[in-house]
């Protein structure tokens, strides 16, 4: 059984640990940031798997992604955000990066192709990921109007910057900021109510 | 402080922001409580969409990431001035445990305390030494971390500083006897930091922090604006 209040509670101690590992990182420890990648590695690998639609390529940007925790942990700065934002923010910039120098552009553009329709297929696919949690947050998505789970699969998984997606669907750059944060913001109270009936 | 980015923040989360935005924003969160309390929740958001994708990754992939940090040592510490290598320093179990119960046990009040003093309720398998405020920074704070074990990771100081003024940075020292020997540098950052100490404090020595010119001086020049003895 799930409380708001436990659920807040465990993500706050998490949230400690992971400030903890930063500090020992930034002070050379290679083993924290094994211990960094232990914590979120399934994820970082999966979002970059998904973005650049290669396991092998997405091995390789992880390994990039780690190594630049690894020089950059003593500019992590805890009020700026959650150290897996940070890292997540970490992963997908090598993963643009990587998609900007070396991908090929048919590849690129096709992987964005497929990322607008991506949150859609989800909601049907249920082979993917057998975890509940998964299914919950792709059914939360699955209920957000058609523009905003647009708008959120460009940016996520497609890697596009706002500004980006406003050019690509000739959609006024303030009505793009606008659906990114309206969507997030139901999905944020969505998944707020989930843990609430849990 | 300038109007919330309340659009921006969304994305911001999500981690699509270009980097002369994110930087934006971010110098927003430094100072803006409300600001970070909506973060907090958009990130629970932005997580929740990252774990749809999870996937189990290569099982060498680990041992890629972490001995390609453990081989180049010997640059590192050219480069950062000195660390000596360090050994894995292993969390004890016990104390790791120890201290998630002891953070779930403060229940709200936890919430409430601000980052540095988070940062420094984290550190587990080391030393803490607060270093005094002197005064000529005010509301500087700063702890040095030695680990318990003293092959371990190298010692660093937690720091909350103010932004140095131009053309300046904050240096680390450690005073021996009379003889200052430089210990870090900290060049263009600010709020709660870490730096790692090129120069390993031995027990009787005092740690300061003074401001210097950028790029560091061979001797302080200014008052230390922290100070602590080991």
């Amino acid at each position: 059984m799930s409380t708001p209040d436990v659920v807040s509670r465990d993500k706050a101690a998490a949230g400690l640990v992971d400030v903890g590992l930063i500090g020992r990182i930034a002070a050379g420890d290679a083993e924290a940031l094994g211990e960094l990648y232990d914590r979120y590695g399934r994820v970082v690998f999966g979002v970059l798997y998904r973005m650049l639609g290669s396991p092998e390529v997405a091995e390789e940007v992880t390994q990039d992604a780690f190594h630049s925790v690894w020089r950059q942990a003593g500019s992590y700065r805890p009020e700026r955000g959650a150290v897996r934002t940070w890292l997540l923010a970490i992963g997908r910039n090598a993963a643009i990066d990587w998609r900007r120098t070396r991908g090929k552009r048919t590849e690129r553009e096709a992987v964005i192709d497929e990322a607008a329709e991506l949150f859609e297929e989800l909601r049907v696919e249920d082979r993917v990921l057998a975890s509940l949690r998964a299914e919950r947050i792709r059914a939360a998505v699955g209920t957000l109007p058609v523009e905003q789970r647009q708008v959120l699969a460009l940016a996520f998984w497609g890697g596009l910057s706002q500004s980006e997606i406003a050019e690509r669907t000739g959609t006024p750059l303030g009505t793009v900021k606008s659906r990114v944060r309206l969507g997030m913001t139901k999905l944020r109270e969505r998944l707020a109510g989930e843990a609430e009936q849990a | 402080m300038t109007d919330h980015p309340r659009d921006d923040l969304a994305a911001y989360a999500l981690g699509t922001l270009d980097t002369a935005e994110q930087r934006m924003v971010g110098a927003h969160l430094d100072s803006c409580a409300t600001c970070r309390e909506e973060l907090d929740a958009l990130e629970e958001a932005a997580w929740a969409l990252a774990e749809t994708a999870a996937a189990p990754a290569p099982a060498r992939l680990r041992e890629r990431i972490v001995s390609r940090e453990r081989a180049p040592r010997g640059r590192l510490g050219a480069l950062f001035g000195g660390l000596r290598a360090p050994v894995p320093l292993a969390i004890p179990l016990a104390l790791a445990l120890a201290l998630i119960v002891a953070l779930v046990g403060l229940g709200s009040a936890r919430r409430d305390a601000d980052t540095y003093t988070r940062a420094v309720a984290a550190v587990v398998g080391a030393r803490l030494v607060a270093l005094s405020d002197t005064g000529e920074a005010p509301g500087a704070r700063g702890t040095l971390v030695v680990p318990v074990d003293p092959g371990a990771s190298a010692p660093y100081l937690i720091l909350e500083l103010p932004s140095a003024p131009a053309g300046h940075a904050w240096e680390a020292w450690v005073v021996r006897g009379d003889r200052a020997i430089p210990a870090g540098l900290v060049e263009d950052r600010a709020g709660v930091l870490t730096v790692a100490l090129t120069e390993a404090p031995a027990a009787g020595d005092q740690v300061a922090v003074t401001l210097e010119r950028s790029g560091g001086a061979s001797q302080p020049t200014t008052r230390p604006v922290l100070a602590g003895r080991v």
